[in-house]
């Protein structure tokens, strides 16, 4: 993607609920604080379920155009 | 402010008692000023699908069709789990009216800010 802001990327698959949401929090705990990570899930609950995880966890949704999500890694 | 209130459903045309009274009691927590919410999941998802509630009227209750639409007109929202919806391959474009799928973070959510949950 041109322009592309995300400085770590992961296509989450088949994975949904939470199994996916486990494996999206280990990789963004890897991310330096304010670093943007592109999210792709074809899940259908992900419209609902990403911004509830962030406003959850505290990480910033900075873009949310299913199937595609940026989430900035929050500030520890 | 409101409170918040969980309705968990985890039957369908299996168990038509069940469904229908989490719907009453639903119907009751909405009426009551609550801020409620029914969650599908299990066979529960099946009840998302327009058609599937039609046919169902226990004795001495109201249609299930009717509760969950007086349920919806009132303010009521419908969330659907994702995973159990998808594994039993249910038409995601044949929702009732006022249901969404959903994942476990936004259940996890409602219920992390002091929603009561009973559970069917």
């Amino acid at each position: 993607m041109d322009g592309d802001p995300a400085d770590e990327a992961w296509d989450a698959g088949d994975l949904a609920c939470g199994p996916m949401l486990l494996a999206l929090r280990a990789r963004l705990e890897r991310l330096a604080p304010g670093r943007v990570f592109r999210l792709t899930t074809r899940d259908e609950g992900a419209p609902v379920d990403v911004p509830a995880w962030c406003r959850l966890t505290g990480h910033r949704l900075v873009l949310a155009a299913h199937p595609i999500y940026h989430l900035e890694r929050r500030k520890d | 402010m409101a409170g918040k209130f969980c309705v968990s459903l985890t039957r369908s045309t299996d168990d038509t008692d069940r469904a229908t009274v989490a719907f009453v009691v639903a119907n009751a927590a909405v009426a009551s000023g609550q801020e409620t919410m029914v969650f599908l999941s299990v066979e529960g998802v099946r009840l998302a699908v327009a058609g599937v509630a039609d046919e169902v009227h226990e004795p001495g209750f109201q249609p299930l069709k009717e509760l969950m639409t007086s349920f919806v007109q009132a303010g009521g929202t419908i969330l659907v789990c994702s995973p159990c919806f998808k594994k039993r391959d249910l038409d995601a474009t044949k929702l009732v009216p006022g249901a969404t799928i959903v994942g476990g973070a936004r259940l996890v959510e409602f219920l992390s800010q002091g929603a009561a949950c009973v559970s069917y």
